[in-house]
């Protein structure tokens, strides 16, 4: 660490950044040694050294996506970070963490996942909304508050969840005396005789860590593309004038949607 | 003398000197203090008619006594900023107070400032003192040299002094009109000799989508 005479606070250079690591609680600093990084569109907040950010759509990196981003719809909202350097990532003052991942498994809500190593391959989770990283390496999350890791059997708040690991089991749990009965409904309908706001929970049961904000904030929702409209797909049809986002147009051979690809 | 009272709140402790802080920004004060409003932020009719023409509005007063002066605006991060001769160029509205014996004035800063979508001019702070910036988040302080230039996503500047010359990159390739943009269109490119302040958070822009 070094000091501008006269400044004071720290004052970073390149030689001072930490590589893979956090500069501080709101910012982290990735190291590109000619390799490359998977980002969330918009999220890098300055760089030096040379970078180059490519489209998940730009042909020469066909192959990369081939084998580690296995969510076409989400395409339009990442980008391929490619060069050598120093670049600081950051999301809207939140905390920001990176985990490593060994072999092993996670789901994270999408709004909250900000970058990853391509030895990791991202998919979408099955529950609406979540993305499931698989392999080994690195990834940069954000959380609104310090994360907490628990154990399974837990009941959490559903806007407290940032994600999960190792395959607990996660459902829904409805608290069954304030939702049931006359008076029950009476409460969970008009918040009148004492609802308590927590009637109702996701439950995990199983081996794994679940990891939690410290806040009930959520993160802006990270559209993750529709589901193939198949019959045991679900969110994906069944359900007759309920589909993904109705009205909006899509050319054939399209990704994502258009609006959202023109940032409107 | 500008303290911090945790990262959100500036103290300033006076023995009959002034500071100019933004209208409106004093939280708390003890001792005998001043308030005076400064029509067209103290910088006489030329900076007056220069504000209202370039659109950098600044609605500041001076805050004069003995006693200390606490400061805050909306919960924002403040970052201390000691000039000793150098300028500083900062948005007006992330300039939260500065010595008296501090000019400040407006420049150009041509597409910069369009691509944050702040307009084209900017506030500059000049000459020997401390000033007080906020940001969304504490503000990461990047220093520029000649064999490090440093990239910027508009977004996030906040603000930067010292000798630096900046251009304007603009990513924007066949490849974002068809959807397939890097997602940072739009860069600002330092190169020189001094720091740049940036923070962990990017406001809303024309190119953040693309």
């Amino acid at each position: 660490m070094t000091t501008y005479p006269g400044a004071g606070p720290v004052v970073h250079d390149p030689m001072t950044l930490p590589a893979d690591d956090n500069v501080d609680k709101y910012t982290f600093c990735v190291e590109l040694k000619g390799s490359q990084w998977f980002l969330q569109k918009g999220k890098m907040i300055a760089y030096y050294g040379s970078i180059e950010f490519n489209g998940i759509g730009n042909g020469r990196l066909d192959r990369l996506v081939r084998t580690s981003f296995h969510s076409p719809l989400h395409a339009s909202d990442w980008v391929v970070a490619d060069g050598s350097g120093k670049m600081l990532l950051a999301d809207r003052a939140f905390d920001v963490n990176s985990y490593d991942l060994d072999d092993g498994n996670l789901t994270i809500r999408s709004g909250n996942l900000l970058a990853f190593q391509p030895s990791l391959a991202l998919k979408q989770s099955i529950i609406p909304g979540f993305l499931t990283l698989i392999g080994t390496g690195k990834f940069v999350a954000a959380s609104n508050g310090p994360v907490v890791f628990m154990e399974p059997p837990i009941r959490v708040d559903p806007q407290a969840l940032v994600g999960w690991a190792d395959c607990p089991s996660p459902c829904h749990h409805y608290d069954h005396g304030y939702l049931t009965g006359v008076w029950g409904g009476l409460r969970a309908m008009t918040g009148l005789g004492g609802a308590s706001g927590e009637e109702h929970q996701f439950e995990f049961v199983g081996a794994g860590t679940v990891l939690l904000q410290s806040s009930e904030t959520l993160m802006a929702e990270q559209a993750t593309g529709a589901v193939p409209h198949e019959p045991g797909v679900p969110g994906g049809g069944g359900v007759p004038g309920h589909q993904g986002q109705p009205g909006t147009p899509r050319l054939p051979g399209q990704l994502g949607d258009l609006q959202r690809r023109f940032g409107l | 003398m500008f303290r911090l009272q945790g990262s959100k709140v500036l103290a300033v402790d006076m023995t009959g000197d002034a500071v100019k802080a933004k209208n409106g920004s004093m939280v708390a004060y003890d001792g005998q203090m001043a308030f005076k409003k400064l029509t067209g932020g103290g910088e006489g009719i030329r900076g007056m008619v220069t504000r209202r023409l370039t659109g950098e509005q600044m609605t500041v007063m001076e805050v004069k006594g003995h006693g200390t002066c606490w400061f805050a605006d909306r919960a924002s991060e403040i970052n201390l900023v000691n000039l000793q001769g150098d300028k500083l160029y900062v948005e007006s509205s992330n300039l939260l107070a500065t010595d008296a014996g501090l000019r400040t004035g407006t420049s150009f800063t041509g597409l910069r400032g369009a691509s944050q979508g702040n307009g084209l001019f900017t506030t500059t702070v000049e000459g020997h003192g401390q000033a007080a910036i906020m940001s969304d988040g504490p503000a990461v302080v990047l220093r520029v040299s000649a064999q490090y230039p440093l990239t910027v996503d508009p977004g996030a500047y906040v603000a930067h002094q010292g000798n630096l010359r900046q251009s304007f990159q603009s990513g924007v390739t066949f490849r974002t009109f068809l959807g397939e943009g890097g997602g940072e269109a739009f860069q600002i490119r330092f190169e020189g000799d001094g720091l740049v302040y940036v923070q962990p958070s990017e406001r809303n822009t024309i190119a953040g989508d693309l």
